[in-house]
């Protein structure tokens, strides 16, 4: 049992990128549940899945801490979008693709609204939860945005509404979003 | 320009959650150089998604921790003052490449080997196959040769035999050697004699048969003319003898070897008449 160890940002990001095994082994164990629970919140089906892609993101954060520029956020900001792009880049894979036809193909024909309803519990946790509390049409905007990757152009495109609108949209979404953060 | 309309626009929500476009983030950038109250809001937003990220966590399976730890371990750099990327790749390619070309030297040594044995005993087999086929070359040669002198002896009895010119006179067995018989074939135009030994016993190695040709001079007596010696084991083969022109009789003595000048009449074997003796 060794001495805990707590870093400030500002100290772990200096030991992050001199290379200090410790200090990666605290940021792990500090926000490896946090980031889990992003990737688990794009990646919804495939919990082995969202658990390789974890390890990839880590691999990334070790490799990529020369890169981080603290004027411009958070660390932890920083790890959240490594974590959500590649979630996003694992969704929009072939092989996964490919594999979320396989399993569907057989279940649709009955299961159709039960498997909604079951994936809306699923879906439930988190910043997902805070969406819940937004109107429909906000919701419906910051999940395909934030937790699918689409871009606002291809959202204005899939809604039929104006991209001013679609920017709009989800930017008092996320206002209030903030809100409900307190 | 009005910071807290800027603020109220929900750009720092957009810009810290990844949904703000490039031209967004630039300008938001820019600003956040300039305005430290925009950068504290920033924060702010920041914080509190930090927070309520990690209020809601869900636990990895701890697995992923081994799993990463271990591939982090493998490319930690001894050095960490030094840019840690490039030794990194050398590594990579150090310990990848030999593994390659020895993994390929292998192969090639390998299939050179078999290639070697392969041509070595091509090269054996065709060569003993090459000494087999000049061995049996040389024995049908051979026999060709023999089988050919034995036909043309064959054709030179037949062209002799039926020769219209060619008289054959019948040597019969004395009253000391009954058995032996001969058949002298005299071609008369030609002076040609051949000889084709039937029946005559087998002599001692010291002894050969000698032929004579028998000519009566002026007073009527039969003077003795060597036509040659022969053994006989020439048997059923025509020999061809020494020529004569005239001849009564001929007669086969036994002789030393190598002949004699003048036979002994006493061990003359066989005698055969001819027309001229009439």
């Amino acid at each position: 049992m060794g001495i805990p160890i707590t870093y400030t940002e500002q100290e772990l990001v200096l030991a992050l990128k001199e290379r200090n095994d410790q200090a990666f082994g605290f940021l792990y164990d500090n926000y490896a549940g946090a980031l889990y629970s992003i990737i688990k919140q794009i990646i919804t089906d495939n919990a082995e899945l969202a658990s390789d892609v974890l390890q990839e993101v880590f691999i990334n954060i070790w490799r990529k801490i020369e890169t981080y520029d603290q004027t411009k956020g958070r660390l932890f900001t920083w790890m959240l979008n490594i974590a959500r792009n590649a979630s996003i880049d694992t969704l929009r894979s072939k092989s996964y693709q490919n594999s979320q036809k396989n399993q569907e193909l057989p279940d649709n024909v009955y299961k159709g609204v039960a498997n909604q309803s079951v994936q809306l519990n699923v879906d439930n946790i988190g910043l997902k939860k805070v969406l819940e509390k937004l109107r429909p049409e906000h919701r419906v905007l910051v999940e395909l945005a934030y937790f699918k990757g689409f871009t606002h152009e291809e959202i204005a495109e899939m809604m039929a509404i104006p991209l001013g609108t679609v920017k709009t949209r989800i930017r008092n979404a996320l206002l209030q979003l903030r809100e409900y953060l307190q | 320009m009005n910071l807290q309309e800027y603020i109220a626009s929900g750009i720092i929500e957009s810009y810290v959650m990844g949904l703000a476009s490039e031209s967004e983030r630039a300008e938001f950038e820019q600003l956040c150089t300039q305005y430290p109250e925009l950068v504290a809001a920033r924060r702010d937003f920041e914080e509190r998604l930090e927070e309520y990220t990690s209020e809601h966590a869900v636990a990895p399976p701890p697995a992923v921790k081994v799993k990463v730890l271990a591939a982090i371990g493998d490319q930690q750099d001894p050095h960490p003052a030094r840019s840690s990327n490039p030794p990194k790749i050398i590594t990579m390619e150090n310990s990848k490449s030999p593994v390659r070309s020895s993994a390929g030297l292998r192969f090639i040594a390998a299939a050179s080997v078999i290639l070697l044995v392969g041509m070595a005993w091509l090269y054996y087999q065709s060569n003993s196959q090459n000494k087999e086929l000049s061995n049996t070359n040389d024995r049908l040669k051979e026999k060709l040769n023999s089988t050919d002198s034995i036909l043309n002896q064959i054709v030179e009895e037949q062209k002799i035999v039926k020769d219209p010119n060619t008289t054959v006179v019948n040597m019969v067995g004395t009253q000391v050697a009954p058995h032996s018989s001969a058949n002298i074939y005299w071609d008369s135009t030609s002076t040609s004699v051949f000889l084709v030994v039937k029946n005559m016993p087998k002599l001692p190695t010291d002894q050969q048969y000698q032929l004579w040709a028998l000519i009566a001079d002026k007073e009527g007596k039969a003077q003795p003319k060597d036509l040659g010696v022969f053994d006989a084991t020439d048997e059923k083969v025509i020999l061809k003898m020494k020529n004569t022109q005239k001849a009564q009789a001929f007669a086969i003595t036994i002789e030393k070897k190598g002949g004699s000048h003048s036979p002994t009449l006493q061990k003359m074997q066989s005698l055969g008449k001819t027309l001229q003796s009439q």
